[in-house]
This record gives C-alpha cells, sequence and structure tokens, in this order.
C-alpha cells in the first residue's frame, strides 16, 4: 500500500494568508462604500439645489443598483422586474398620503408589502432559470404597473399629486437628500454583512453553480427567496422616499414608478460597478447616473445614443465589472510577493488574458 | 485485492428493521423496484439492490447503461418515476438534494462541476459549511485544509475553479463530497481520463476514505480500477441489474462478457471477416460508428481482463 506522498507544499500556509487577504478586501470597500457616501453627504454644503436633486437622483440610483445586487449579483439570478418593488414603495406612500396617513407608516407598510410581494412572486419564479426568469420578472413588473394604471389610484391613468411635507422647500430637500443616504448607508452595510455569512456563501455557491450547490447541502430555493426579498426591501424604501420626494407619480410610460428604464439601469449600474461586490454598485450607480443627467443636459437628443454605446463596451469589455478590474490590475497572484510595478504588469497581462477569456 | 471487508460504521442506521436477507447488517442504502423513465424510455429498469455499511460497491456498464442516473436518483437530483428509495431506513426518494446531503449523501459529477468563480480552497469550504456537519466558518476552513491535503490539492489551494487540469477537477470533486462528511459516498466514474499513476492513486484514496467507515459507490469504467477497490460489482446493462456479486465472480460471469463485451468481440470478429475480405458491411458500419466513443477505454479493459 503506497503511503500518501508527503505534500508538495512550496506555499503552506496560503490558506491563512487567503483568509486574510479576503478579510482586507472586504474591510477595503467597506471603508471606500463608507469613503464614497461620507464624500456625497457634503453636496448640500455647497448650497447649490441643481447640485442637491442631481445627487439626491443619484443616491437613489445607487440604492436601486444596491438592492439588485443581492439577487442579480450575489444569487446570478437576472431579475428584469425589479422596479416592480420600487413602484409598490412608492404607490403605498402615495396611497396612504391621500388617505391622510403619516409618511413613515407608507414606508413602512410598502416596505412589506413588497417585501411580500417578493416572497410570494418568487414561490414561483425563482424555480426558473435564466431567460426565463428574466422574461418572467419582466412581465410581472409591467402587469402591475398597467393594473395601478387601469385601477386609477389618485388621477386619471393612475396619476397622483401629493402635497408637499409641511416644510422649507430647501430643508425638505437636504432632509430627501439625506433620506436616501442613510438608506444606501445601510444597503451597503446589509451588503458588507451579507458577503461575509453563510447566506452570502449560499448565494455565491448558487451563482456558480446551482446544481453543485444544491448536492453540497445548500437549500438552495429558500436562499434565492430570501435573496429576492433582501433585494425587495431597500428598492421599496427608496420607491417611497421617491414619492414623497417628487411629490407627482405615474405608474406607467417613461419615468413611471414600474417603468422597466429603472430595472435596466440597476442592472447596467451593477455590472459597471462590479456585480457581487460590496462597492461596485455605488461605482457603478453614480457614474451612470451622473453621466446620463449631465448628457442628457449637454447632448440633449443623443444621450440615449451615449448611454446605448456604454451599455455595449460595458458587456463587451467590464463584463465582472471595474473593481474586479481594478483588482486584476493590483492584487498579486496567489501568496506570491511582487513589487507594485511588476505587479501592474503582471496586472496588465492577467487583465488582456481576463478580456479575452470573456468571448471577445 | 478486495479484501477491504465490509465493516459496519460507528453511527448505525437509525433503527432500520428491513434487513435483506442476504447481509448481516441492515442496508445503509437499498433501492426497490426503481425505474426512471425520460419520456417513454426507461433510463433504469425495475432496478433493485442493497448496499450495505461500510461496504464499497463497484457498478459497471456500458454507455448509456443508466450508472449516472443511478447516481442523480440517489444523490436527489432526478426524482424515480417508481419505486423506493430507502437510506438509513427512511425513504428518501421525495426529498430534495440538499435534505440528502444533510443525512450524510454526498456525490461528485461525471462531468466536474466546481464553483468556476470561487478559488479551490473555498470550493471545498462550501462543503463544509453546508453539508452534513454545517460547520461555522473558521471550523469550515480548517476541515477544508484537511481535506485537500488527503487528495493532494493543497498546492492548488489558490486557484480558480477552472484553472485546474482535469485530474484536478476530478480531486476537486472528491474534496467537496468529503468536507460534507458523508456517511455515503457516490462517485461518478472519478477515475476517467486519468492517468494509470493518478488512477492508483484515486484507488488508495476511495480505499483510505472507506477505512474510515464511509460506504461507497463507485461507478466506473475502468475495470482494474473498480476491481481493485470494490467489494461487490453490479453490471447494469439497458438500465437493469444483470450480475451483482463478488468482483472476480462478476468479470467470469458468461451473462456479463456476452452482454457487456459482446459488442466489442463481435467487432474483432467482423476485422477478422474484414481481413478475410469477405462482406462484412454491417459489422463495418458497427465498428465505425463506436471506434471513437469506445477507443480510449480498451487498454483498460484489457487490462482489466488480464
Amino acid at each position: 500500500m503506497a503511503t500518501h506522498a508527503p505534500a508538495r507544499d512550496p506555499l503552506a500556509g496560503t490558506g491563512a494568508a487567503g483568509v486574510r487577504r479576503e478579510s482586507r478586501e472586504w474591510l477595503w470597500s467597506l471603508l471606500a462604500g463608507v469613503a464614497i457616501l461620507a464624500a456625497i453627504a457634503l453636496v448640500p454644503l455647497s448650497g447649490d439645489d441643481a447640485a442637491l436633486s442631481l445627487w439626491t437622483l443619484i443616491v437613489m440610483f445607487c440604492v436601486l443598483a444596491q438592492g439588485w445586487n443581492f439577487i442579480g449579483g450575489y444569487a446570478g439570478y437576472a431579475a428584469f422586474g425589479n422596479v416592480v418593488f420600487f413602484g409598490i414603495g412608492a404607490e403605498a406612500v402615495a396611497l396612504t398620503l391621500l388617505n391622510g396617513g403619516p409618511f413613515w407608516l407608507g414606508l413602512l407598510l410598502g416596505t412589506l408589502a413588497a417585501g411580500l410581494f417578493a416572497f410570494l412572486l418568487g414561490l414561483p419564479v425563482l424555480r426558473l432559470r435564466g431567460h426565463y426568469f428574466a422574461i418572467a420578472t419582466l412581465g410581472i413588473a409591467e402587469a402591475l404597473g398597467e393594473l395601478v394604471a387601469a385601477k386609477a389610484i389618485g388621477g386619471p391613468g393612475g396619476e397622483v399629486s401629493l402635497t408637499p411635507p409641511d416644510l422649507d422647500f430647501h430643508i425638505a430637500n437636504t432632509l430627501f437628500f439625506y433620506g436616501f443616504l442613510a438608506l444606501s448607508l445601510l444597503t451597503l452595510l446589509g451588503t458588507a454583512w451579507l458577503a461575509r455569512s453563510r447566506f452570502g456563501v449560499a448565494l455565491v455557491a448558487i451563482r456558480e453553480n446551482e446544481e453543485a450547490a444544491e448536492a453540497l447541502g445548500i437549500p438552495t430555493f429558500w436562499y434565492k427567496v430570501g435573496a429576492f426579498v433582501l433585494s425587495a426591501l431597500p428598492t421599496a424604501l427608496a420607491g417611497g422616499l421617491y414619492a414623497y420626494w417628487f411629490l407627482s407619480l405615474q405608474p406607467t410610460g417613461e419615468g413611471g414608478v414600474f417603468d422597466v428604464g429603472y430595472s435596466v439601469s440597476m442592472v447596467l449600474m451593477t455590472f459597471l460597478g462590479g456585480a457581487g461586490t460590496i462597492v461596485g454598485p455605488l461605482i457603478g450607480g453614480i457614474i451612470i447616473e451622473y453621466l446620463v443627467q449631465t448628457t442628457t443636459v449637454a447632448f440633449g437628443d443623443i444621450h440615449g445614443q451615449l448611454l446605448g454605446a456604454l451599455i455595449i463596451l460595458v458587456t463587451i469589455f467590464l463584463p465582472q465589472g471595474l473593481i474586479r478590474l481594478e483588482r486584476e490590475l493590483t492584487v498579486s497572484p496567489a501568496g506570491v510577493k511582487l513589487s507594485y510595478t511588476r505587479r501592474f504588469t503582471e496586472g496588465v497581462r492577467r487583465v488582456q488574458r481576463f478580456i479575452a477569456s470573456n468571448g471577445i | 485485492m478486495s479484501s477491504a471487508s465490509s465493516r459496519p460504521t460507528a453511527s448505525s442506521p437509525s433503527g432500520s428493521p428491513d434487513a435483506t436477507p442476504d447481509a448481516n447488517a441492515a442496508p445503509i442504502l437499498a433501492l426497490d423496484a426503481v425505474t426512471k423513465r425520460f419520456g417513454g424510455l426507461p433510463a433504469v429498469d425495475d432496478l433493485s439492490f442493497a448496499v450495505r455499511p461500510g461496504e464499497v460497491l463497484g457498478i459497471i456498464g456500458p454507455n448509456g447503461a443508466g450508472k449516472s442516473t443511478l447516481i442523480g436518483l440517489i444523490g436527489g437530483a432526478l426524482a424515480p418515476t417508481s419505486g423506493v428509495i430507502t437510506y438509513a431506513g427512511r425513504a428518501i426518494a421525495d426529498l430534495p438534494p440538499h435534505r440528502r446531503a444533510h443525512l450524510g449523501i454526498a456525490r461528485t459529477f461525471q462531468i466536474a462541476q466546481p464553483f468556476v468563480g470561487l478559488d479551490v480552497r473555498d470550493n471545498v469550504i462550501v462543503g463544509a459549511l453546508f453539508g452534513r456537519r454545517g460547520l461555522r466558518r473558521p471550523e469550515a476552513a480548517r476541515v477544508a485544509d484537511e481535506v485537500l491535503e488527503r487528495v493532494h490539492l493543497t498546492h492548488k489551494a489558490m486557484l480558480k475553479g477552472d484553472q485546474l487540469t482535469v485530474a484536478d477537477r476530478k480531486r476537486l470533486e472528491m474534496a467537496r463530497a468529503l468536507a460534507t462528511n458523508p456517511r455515503l459516498l457516490l462517485l461518478d466514474e472519478v477515475m476517467a481520463g486519468l492517468t494509470p499513476t493518478e488512477v492508483a492513486q484515486a484507488v488508495e484514496l476511495i480505499r483510505a476514505i472507506n477505512r474510515d467507515g464511509v460506504t461507497v459507490l463507485v461507478v466506473e469504467h475502468i475495470m482494474r480500477a473498480i476491481k481493485g477497490v470494490s467489494d461487490r460489482i453490479l453490471v447494469l446493462h439497458h438500465g437493469r441489474k444483470i450480475a451483482e456479486d463478488l468482483p472476480d465472480e462478476v468479470l467470469a460471469d458468461p451473462k456479463v462478457i456476452e452482454a457487456y463485451l459482446g459488442e466489442r468481440y463481435a467487432r474483432q470478429r467482423a476485422a477478422e471477416r474484414e481481413g478475410a475480405a469477405t462482406s462484412a458491411a454491417t459489422g463495418a458500419a458497427t465498428s465505425a460508428a463506436d471506434a471513437d466513443t469506445d477507443a480510449a477505454e480498451e487498454p483498460e479493459w484489457k487490462g482489466g481482463l488480464a
């Protein structure tokens, strides 16, 4: 009986080093996220109302991308209907306010309703995979928007105008800005928690190979439902805040709270920044929404085409996001110590390989 | 060779009274008249057998005999069309795969299914976190390192799942399954595509796992390896059991030779006929059709029968 060959182990102890590196990356991601939000928190100090509403919108989209990241980035399920949770959150606040209820009650009801809806919707659609799942979620969002429009909550076609909060215009807007910012911070912390939890490991395993995940003892279906509900919560809160901030809503059409354009933005932002990463959706959200808002002003008619080109470039060159590109460029290969210049040239080589391997 | 006799595991099956007449211990796994049809076609057809705790049962059969389907049925990826599957005294045919993993059934995949975006170590940690043990993070990492050591993958722990060679992917499959701490290990062709040295290593590893009290079900094409590692061998043909006995008995069974090796002999005869320049159109056609799929296994067969 041949005994086990003594393990060839030139990188003895890489296991522990790997864990340390992972922890460091986790901490840096979290700190980077907090730093970004802290920097944005300074915007109201400028006293510029246009800048304030620009950044309110940007942070709102960050929250939407962060919410999508749970189901789309971590679990790897291409949910194209997450705007439905935004819509539910917005309509709940609108209905509550129209019926004389307080704002916080609307937020609470909207969040609960969206979570429950995600759970009930998840039961059938999370049994589907790939395109079928994407199409099913897309259809649900469209259908619910039409339903709200047909039921004509508020005015004809479901249009709603709300009474602004009884506050100075500037103060109210500043409060909404910080509301979105707090929500984004909360979601960031939630993502950081997820990344270290069993739940997060399970979702990543599901994304990387669902059949193997199930065979190894992961109750894949319930974890997916959990991720779907989790992604609904911040999205619904953002919808609720948006309703009271923007004051006039319509369910369908461009800019409507069930507009699939929101879903597309969530996906694009998350992928640009880095799907399944802690800080990726923030970065993607800031870049894209900033470009959308500024190109709308600067280029008017052709900003749509510019964005289209951006989407094409992202999917071809950055299918794994800016964060992972940065990692490829700067992180040394497993367990090997390299100088920064060497690391960078090695990184460039790996990026080239990385791009080549992504099917160009 | 096959003297690794069946020993009872430390953890005995939870009060199962249904001992089969031919076994001393209550079976850890029993299939009773299990059938799986895809469309109308039976992949596994009215199959019954039992595995005793601590045993290594080899399962062989030509391509399409239903071997991988059988693994899927026991592991839970597939539901039987009819029949009863009992594990440790409990009917499991309705349980999803993850519940079976919690009960101690682990499987490997014939085509390796690594988590491609995760490194090798994290792949194995997933097994330890969620398998029968359901460990917390630090212990799971420790178990993963032990298991990687055992399958000789320690030096590749930091590579991604898709950067591995075929042999290392098979090792990773084994490592992940082992990390779940199984009582019953289902190995689906873990030795296919390995070099003779690697096969010898794999055989040694399976024996060592079995010595630790794990019951093993080995599905394999490589006769030499399976003969060396199995206490008993079951032969599948068109989804049916055509033999189940000690390795030497099975390999000498005329039924097995006829059903399992018959095609090959027929081809040899066809080749001889061709050499004699007589009309052998039908035989040659069969030979050409099967040549590419089976050629790779030919040396193993000869080795096994020698």
